[in-house]
This record gives C-alpha cells, sequence and structure tokens, in this order.
C-alpha cells in the first residue's frame, strides 16, 4: 500500500515537473509556450480549479466537525442521565459463583 | 431513586474477566440506541455557509482575473501610478483582524448568557470595522487625487474593483452588525437562542478572513 501511494506521488510529480515546454502553450492554438501571458492564465485557471474543491470541502468538513461535536454532547447526555439512577445488571461467572 | 446496584454495569466490564454478551436471535450484536431526531445545526447557519461559498466563488473569479494582469505584466506596479499605502493599510489590517477576535467573543458571551459583555464586544467590533471603512475611504480620496482612478489604467480598475467590492461586502456586514446590536439591546438573543448573532459572526469572519488575502495579493505581491 505504501508503494503504490509512492509510486503515484513520483507520477504526479514527473507528471508536474518534467513536461517538455510546449505542454504549457495554448491547448488550441499551440502558441505560447513561454509566453508570460499563457503563463499567467495557466495560474489563473489552476488557481481557479483548485477553488470550488477548497470551498465545498471547507463546508463538507465544518458541517463533518459540528456533526461530530453534537453527537459527542448527545452520547455525554445520555451516559450522565444513565448515570442518574438506572440500574444495569451484568452476568458475569466471577460474580455469579457459577 | 433505585439504590445503585452491586453488579457492575454494561460499560465497566471486570478486567481480566471475560464478560458473556446477551444473545439476540443468532448472536447479533444489539441495535444501537435510538436518537432523537434533531438537526447539528440550524437552517439558517447552513444557508449562510451555502451564501459565503457563493461569495467565496465570486472573489475568486475576481482574484483570478488580476492573477492574469499582475503575472502577465513585465512591470508590477506600472510606471507612472502611484504606489499603495502599505504601512497604513497594513495597521488597518490589524484593525480589522481584531474586530474579527472582538467578534468571535462575543460569540463566547451568548453562549455564557453574559449580556453586558455581549453588547460592549458587539460594540467594540461595530467600531473597528467602521475605523476601518473609515481609513480606507481617506486612503481612497488621497489615491483619487494622486491620480489612480478606476479608468486611468488597468492597475487602477483591478485595485478599486477589488478593494472596492471587499469595501462593500464590510459595509454591509457592519449594518447586519448594527442591526444585531439593536436586537441586543431588545434582549432578543440567548443561550439558547442566538441564531441570528452566529450568522452575523460567520460572516463578518468571512469578510475580515478575506482581506489578508487581498492585502497580500494587491498590496505586498
Amino acid at each position: 500500500m505504501k508503494q503504490r501511494i509512492l509510486l503515484g506521488v513520483l507520477s504526479i510529480w514527473t507528471a508536474c515537473f518534467h513536461v517538455p515546454s510546449i505542454a504549457r502553450a495554448c491547448s488550441v492554438c499551440l502558441t505560447g509556450a513561454n509566453d508570460p501571458t499563457a503563463d499567467a492564465f495557466n495560474w489563473s485557471v489552476l488557481f481557479l480549479m483548485a477553488t470550488p474543491y477548497t470551498v465545498v470541502g471547507s463546508i463538507a468538513g465544518w458541517l463533518f466537525y459540528t456533526h461530530r461535536r453534537s453527537a459527542a454532547k448527545h452520547e455525554n447526555k445520555e451516559k450522565n442521565e444513565t448515570a442518574e439512577g438506572l440500574v444495569h445488571l451484568t452476568w458475569n461467572p466471577k460474580e455469579s459463583g457459577r | 431513586m433505585a439504590k445503585s446496584s452491586t453488579a457492575r454495569r454494561l460499560d465497566e466490564p471486570l478486567a481480566g474477566v471475560e464478560q458473556k454478551q446477551p444473545a439476540f436471535g443468532g448472536g447479533e450484536p444489539p441495535a444501537p440506541p435510538v436518537r432523537p431526531n434533531t438537526p447539528v445545526g440550524s437552517n439558517a447557519t447552513l444557508a449562510v455557509a451555502m451564501f459565503l461559498g457563493a461569495e467565496a466563488m465570486f472573489f475568486a473569479g475576481l482574484i483570478g482575473a488580476y492573477i492574469v494582469f499582475r503575472v502577465a505584466a513585465p512591470i508590477w506596479p506600472p510606471p507612472f501610478q502611484p504606489r499603495l499605502p502599505i504601512g497604513v493599510t497594513g495597521v488597518n489590517t490589524l484593525i480589522l483582524l481584531a474586530s474579527a477576535v472582538t467578534m468571535r467573543w462575543s460569540l463566547r458571551a451568548v453562549r455564557a448568557n453574559d449580556r453586558k459583555q455581549l453588547i460592549r464586544l458587539l460594540a467594540t467590533t461595530a467600531a473597528l470595522g467602521g475605523i476601518f471603512l473609515a481609513i480606507q475611504g481617506f486612503e481612497w480620496i488621497r489615491l483619487i487625487r494622486f491620480g489612480l482612478t478606476v479608468s486611468s489604467s488597468v492597475y487602477g480598475g483591478l485595485f478599486y474593483t477589488l478593494i472596492g467590492f471587499h469595501g462593500l461586502h464590510v459595509l454591509g456586514a457592519l449594518i447586519w452588525l448594527l442591526t444585531v446590536f439593536a436586537l441586543t439591546q431588545q434582549g432578543r438573543f440567548s443561550k439558547e437562542r442566538h441564531v441570528g448573532l452566529q450568522t452575523c459572526c460567520m460572516y463578518w469572519t468571512f469578510v475580515v478572513g478575506l482581506w489578508p488575502v487581498l492585502y497580500g495579493l494587491i498590496y505586498l505581491y
């Protein structure tokens, strides 16, 4: 499993940093490989691609955290309620003597 | 009140003793306890979270446009344009960040049912927000006098669009905060019921959290 993860990370690193410069050109007209304007658009596109994942991930993470906190609070409340006088009987060999 | 039993409780097993679990129709584990169907948070906070997501995307679009011009330009800021007031705006940033701290404290105060502290903190937050807007306005007037306007150059257009929209958002947050302040004076919020304050706090935290990003990108980068 660890080897697979390492292989995946190495592949991504190779893909990102060792592509020929023509791959950074415009995908339609294939010009501007080392053009600052093309570079600027690439960075802008990368930023705009990452933003929705960040936003949705943040909202989902906040909902998950709120749910966990609420569930923990509810469990504590239930534990406190059961500690207030309910009797639980447990059968175990040692106490029953059998 | 029932006496506590000498028998062990189900959730306190004896160390080293194998506990026999009761069988349920073939050894299935018991069903989990049934919880009442209460929502985790209020609908209002969820709605505001969605709204903030939309606002984040709006600013992402503007920032994306800024990135295109900034990275493509050989010299930035462009020549013959007034320089932005980094120092004053840096102090203004600290003022705005302080307002976020007081806003979070006000949420803590309402959860502790401390009404006086809540009113004090809301007033402080509103004052800090107002000071931020006043300083921004003053700096804008100076920049316009120096020749940086929306139509003077792309630099001016980008600056006023990004900072202007953020300023509008802060103004909207301030109006919301003043409304919440008025409702607090009327005693509308309590420990159990303060969704209006919570949503206002969420929006305030968003506009404050957005500002360092804009300051770093436009003033410093």
